[in-house]
């Protein structure tokens, strides 16, 4: 199975950019990181199986390009996700804190609250994505979910 | 609200700056090289790296800098003149002979837009590994002063390739027909 690339563009940018940005923590290398997927998507022979398959596999390859781009040794400097955060027009101040609160955490933690909460992954398919064990990503979780009831409060359920 | 409602609520605003359609129109020559890198390579399987401290001049439409360049795993002097979207490598052959390779970069926006590579996205991008996929079938990795022949190194098309340097690994996957991508996290899976 293919999608277009209208298709996929429209689908999955701003997405695949949300999981960029938690990764980079900065809108230029998080657009890089974007581009250098739908590119490859563009690029390579592979059928999918599914819809479902094509977004894990984009999923995938985001976040790898957003480390390998965050890892560069040419990197610029770049405005910080405290800049980014602050043009956002968050409906509730709690939404402004649940995003601080999460940008302060390690990467390692960010991306698999924001597959889970974000993108809907149980914690199987988010260790499938990661290529990691089930139970790295489970403690991660657990361990991501008590730093942000630490840091938020009544304003995080942990459910 | 539930946390995750919560969470969708404040991260469904990031977005990304543009949301024209992206018009990928030649993706034979892009599908290797990450974007915002240059996009058509020179001829000569040239790697060029610039040490920090040498003399800039700046000219009237373009900038020139003297920079040490890898030609197949040897270094050398050489001049690197960016004017535009296109710049030039001169420099002397083991012979002596003045030589100059000509090149062209211009980064692709999100949405299809193009603007000139700036020198350090040159500089960055022939800084890389190069894959030669030379006129007598033999196909080479190059990489500062490492050199590697990989043509009998292929399995089903891939191969797969680690460069380390200073504690720094790369690692390639080469496919025998479509160029390679790269990564410093772990093979990327053709």
């Amino acid at each position: 199975m293919r999608l277009t690339t209208e298709e996929i563009f429209r689908t999955y940018t701003d997405r695949l950019f949300a999981i960029a940005f938690t990764v980079c923590q900065n809108r230029e290398d998080a657009e890089d990181a974007v581009q250098d997927t739908l590119i490859r998507y563009c690029g390579a022979k592979k059928d999918f199986e599914s819809e479902e398959h094509i977004r894990a596999w984009l999923i995938r390859v985001v976040i790898n390009r957003a480390k390998d781009i965050r890892a560069s040794f040419w990197r610029r400097k770049r405005a910080g996700w405290e800049e980014e955060m602050a043009a956002l027009p968050f409906e509730e101040p709690e939404d402004s804190r649940l995003f601080e609160a999460v940008m302060g955490l390690e990467e390692k933690y960010r991306v698999v609250i924001h597959m889970f909460y974000y993108e809907d992954y149980d914690i199987r398919e988010i260790a499938r994505i990661l290529g990691c064990p089930g139970g790295t990503v489970k403690s991660r979780l657990s361990r991501a979910r008590a730093l942000l009831k630490n840091t938020l409060k009544e304003d995080w359920n942990n459910d | 609200m539930t946390d995750k409602e919560r969470y969708k609520r404040a991260f469904s605003l990031l977005r990304a700056s543009e949301h024209d359609l992206m018009e990928v129109a030649s993706m034979d020559h892009v599908k290797v090289l990450p974007v915002r890198r240059l996009v058509s390579l020179c001829a000569a399987a040239v790697l060029i790296v610039a040490m920090a401290s040498v003399a800039y001049a700046a000219d009237i439409g373009g900038i020139q800098r003297k920079v040490q360049v890898w030609i197949h795993g040897d270094q050398t002097n050489a001049v690197l003149d960016i004017r535009g979207k296109s710049y030039t490598l001169s420099y002397e052959d083991e012979n002596g002979e003045p030589r100059s390779v000509a090149g062209g970069g211009v980064a692709i926006g999100l949405f299809g837009k193009e603007r000139p590579l700036t020198e350090e996205e040159i500089l960055e991008h022939l800084d890389s590994p190069e894959v030669a996929y030379l006129e007598d079938g033999s196909v080479w990795v190059y990489y500062h002063d490492q050199k590697l022949e990989i043509t009998d190194k292929f399995v089903d098309g891939v191969c797969y390739v680690q460069l380390q340097e200073d504690g720094r690994v790369l690692y390639l996957t080469v496919t025998e027909q479509e160029g390679y991508t790269m990564s410093t996290h772990g093979y990327v899976k053709p």
